[in-house]
């Protein structure tokens, strides 16, 4: 009766032009292309959304900052690739992009990670570039203007308070009158 | 996913002492007003308590979608159908983020739609209503946003980091929802004779409902003390209630509207609203599942989901020969 | 522009709009009741923004004819008769199975992509501006409804099953969308329109290939079905009684 579930993929995104992205939740889909769409529709209906990055749930490697100070050993050199690093600074933010190290595991890219973007981070979340889905600069336009011009999701484009004092004012000249 | 096994009594002196400082530590990180993140230790209880209470919230949203969404077709201008359309839009939306918040503590995403459809998960019981004239569209917006502001702006400062975040997330997005709600019933009210009838006989259909949205009285809540205690609700359900009251009753009064409560009256010395007995017998009939529209609201999203299947199969098998083929 | 030029652009116009309207209302009952949660908030994104194109295209056409623009949008929508409307068949059927309706809004935005790249360079500049903004909004919808033709093509047995059907029961109805409308010769001779054989020889080596990627097999022989603009379907009655039913409770003058 139960479907299994169709995989998860986490999302990022650029609140503003030149910020680093920030996590933002996660979609279901069952491949790449339809969870870019996917999360553009759950996460980019409001104009904060200039950006999305995702990527399956399981290529992102998660340490708590106390798992991040072992020390990592480095054995035989291995293959290195880009892996970009998120950090999660005090108890109240979310994962934010810091930058990108050369690794050849999770457990190397946060050790680089700490030496380079300082011990602030109590999360650490790394994931291989390669492993980026990300919108292209391109398609800017069609992902992200249409949000700009949906004036009614704020709630300035409800005239309630304008309307609650018309009320008061008819109601006033009303008993005024009688 | 670090679960820790909870100590019998009698069982392992050292097991037991162990799980007496983490619950010690994990009390103190929420009384400095850290957050707690999935992957941080803690206790089963509390894990249980928060996927109850999220998947809850979540089918709320969800179900929530269906009394207002009936109208859309029926929305009498350009200006009303659109925006209700963004409005149940959301819903949808924050019942993504809810169940996103949920599956960070393990659940996921089938269990829990299998138990909202087998009967076993709770919903909000506001949405086992009908929504049965136009005027009810915006009176929901009115008082069941304006509720659910209310509650989720509290929500917003809870322990769980991705619950708390939903919330943030929710809140920002919901101002709307009520202000829609109330354009539209300051219009009915405005209107010709028939519409303003329209919205205060849904404003007498919808009133106690509401009330009810915030659950039994302190009293009468089992589950509230530890939740307090654990930083998950930081109000209860009579403070919430009163704070709806006060605010809602001044704007009942401001619009011509009457509220139907004969024992509704200011006390000016404690400076709230005092109003009537809730009937909790209505109330516990309702939340059992023997509300006017719950039979109704369970079949459509059943056969949402069965008419679905077919296609989450499609994509299931496009899915995985793609990830073959890479 | 002259009159007899104004009353075409106004006919052409009402056309579009009554497309997207027709069209937004069917895709909008798919609110609550999609598939997939992550789809019933992308379908209602796609319902809300023809909802605005109808919009764009009703002040155009109050322009045009000197109407309050923003008034004459909801007299369109809610006074007029289910005759008066002008919008072709194909978008006011039932919305059906899933398929259906994504193979009728693939059908839809690919030949939307092809009229309003056309349109964006028409020789009447408002009309050039509102083909432009929806340009944006429906390149979007093209590539997820694209994106759902192949998957339920090429999903599984019961889903290419499904969109063969669908595609047999909607493809009567595509000659009248890509066929010429009344209004349209003087509008192709000023440059304000594309031909109707141009969007629909660029609309067929798009759509024809990509259905056939999909699996599925284009119909070959079908008869097209006896229905236009200007004669509907019985489905437009119902639609229309439902989406006017509220507003017929007061007078054209009340407030809602």
């Amino acid at each position: 009766m139960t479907d299994s579930q169709l995989p998860r993929y986490e999302i990022f995104i650029v609140e503003r032009p030149g910020r680093p992205p920030t996590y933002a939740g996660s979609v279901h889909a069952s491949d790449d292309e339809l969870a870019m769409l996917n999360a553009r529709d759950v996460f980019a209906r409001r104009p904060d959304c200039h950006g999305l990055w995702a990527f399956r749930a399981e290529t992102i490697s998660s340490r708590t900052a106390d798992e991040a100070l072992s020390a990592f050993e480095e054995t035989e050199p291995a293959p290195r690739e880009r892996y970009l690093v998120f950090g999660k600074l005090g108890h109240k933010g979310v994962p934010t992009f810091l930058g990108a190290v050369e690794a050849s595991d999770p457990d190397e890219a946060v050790g680089r990670g700490r030496s380079l973007y300082g011990q602030d981070v109590v999360l650490w979340w790394v994931a291989p570039e390669r492993c980026r889905l990300a919108t292209a600069a391109e398609d800017a336009g069609p992902m992200f203007e249409p949000a700009k011009g949906k004036p009614f999701r704020d709630q300035a484009f409800y005239p309630v308070e304008t309307l609650m004092r018309q009320l008061r004012r008819a109601r006033t000249h009303k008993q005024e009158r009688s | 996913m670090m679960v820790s096994p909870r100590p019998e009594t009698g069982s392992n002196p050292e097991a037991a002492a162990e799980y007496v400082e983490r619950l010690t530590a994990f009390e103190a990180r929420i009384a400095r007003g850290e957050k707690i993140e999935p992957r941080d230790w803690m206790p089963d209880e509390y894990r249980r308590q928060l996927i109850r209470m999220i998947s809850q919230h979540a089918h709320s949203e969800i179900v929530g979608m269906l009394p207002e969404g009936g109208w859309i077709t029926r929305a009498p201008s350009l200006r009303r159908k659109l925006v209700l359309l963004a409005k149940v839009q959301d819903e949808a939306g924050h019942g993504q983020y809810l169940y996103h918040a949920a599956e960070t503590l393990g659940a996921t995403r089938e269990e829990m739609i299998e138990a909202l459809l087998a009967g076993r998960a709770k919903y909000s019981s506001i949405f086992n209503y009908p929504a049965a004239a136009w005027a009810d569209v915006g009176v929901i917006g009115w008082f069941v946003d304006s509720a659910a502001i209310l509650n989720q702006t509290m929500l917003a400062r809870s322990s769980y980091g991705p619950y708390a975040r939903a919330m943030v997330r929710i809140c920002a997005e919901e101002n709307f929802h009520r202000k829609q709600g109330m354009e539209i019933v300051l219009r009915l009210t405005q209107g010709t004779a028939s519409q303003q009838t329209m919205v205060q006989e849904a404003v007498n259909r919808w009133w106690w409902p509401t009330l009810m949205m915030f659950g039994p009285r302190d009293a009468d809540s089992p589950n509230t003390p530890m939740l307090v205690r654990w930083g998950v609700k930081t109000r209860t359900n009579d403070e919430l209630r009163q704070d709806f009251v006060d605010q809602t009753v001044p704007e009942a009064q401001a619009m011509g509207l009457t509220l139907p409560d004969p024992e509704l009256r200011f006390d000016a010395q404690a400076g709230r609203w005092i109003f009537g007995t809730i009937d909790w017998d209505e109330f516990w009939k309702v939340v059992k599942g023997n509300g006017p529209c719950n039979e109704e609201r369970i079949l459509a999203r059943r056969q949402a989901h069965d008419d679905g299947a077919w296609v989450r199969a499609a994509l299931q098998a496009y899915g995985t020969r793609q990830e073959q083929a890479a | 522009m002259n009159e007899e030029m104004r009353r075409a652009a106004a006919a052409y116009v009402l056309s579009l709009g009554d497309d997207e309207m027709i069209l937004s209302h069917r895709d909008s009952e798919w609110t609550g009741h999609a598939p997939i949660l992550e789809e019933d908030i992308a379908f209602a994104n796609i319902a809300l923004d023809e909802m605005g194109h109808a919009l764009l295209w009703y002040r155009l056409h109050a322009e045009l004819l000197g109407k309050d623009p923003e008034v004459h949008p909801d007299r369109l929508v809610y006074q007029r008769k289910p005759a008066d409307f002008r919008n072709t068949p194909l978008v006011e059927g039932p919305k059906g199975d899933w398929a259906r309706s994504i193979l009728r809004q693939f059908l839809f935005d690919s030949a939307e992509l092809v009229r309003l790249a056309e349109l964006s360079q028409s020789a009447h500049a408002p009309l050039a501006a509102v083909a432009r903004k929806i340009l944006t909004e429906e390149r979007y919808h093209d590539r997820h409804t694209r994106a759902w033709v192949r998957r339920l093509g090429l999903g599984t047995d019961e889903s290419r099953r499904r969109m063969q059907q669908a595609l047999e029961e909607l493809w009567p109805f595509v000659p009248d969308l890509m066929a010429r409308r009344p209004e349209e010769s003087p509008l192709v001779a000023a440059g304000i329109c594309p031909p109707a054989d141009v969007v629909q020889k660029s609309w067929e080596a798009d759509v024809i290939p990509t259905l056939q990627a999909a699996g599925l097999r284009f119909p070959t022989e079908s008869v097209p079905a006896r229905f236009d603009r200007f004669h509907h379907t019985t489905d437009l009655d119902e639609l229309l009684a439902e989406l006017q039913s509220v507003a017929r409770l007061e007078s054209s003058e009340a407030v809602w």
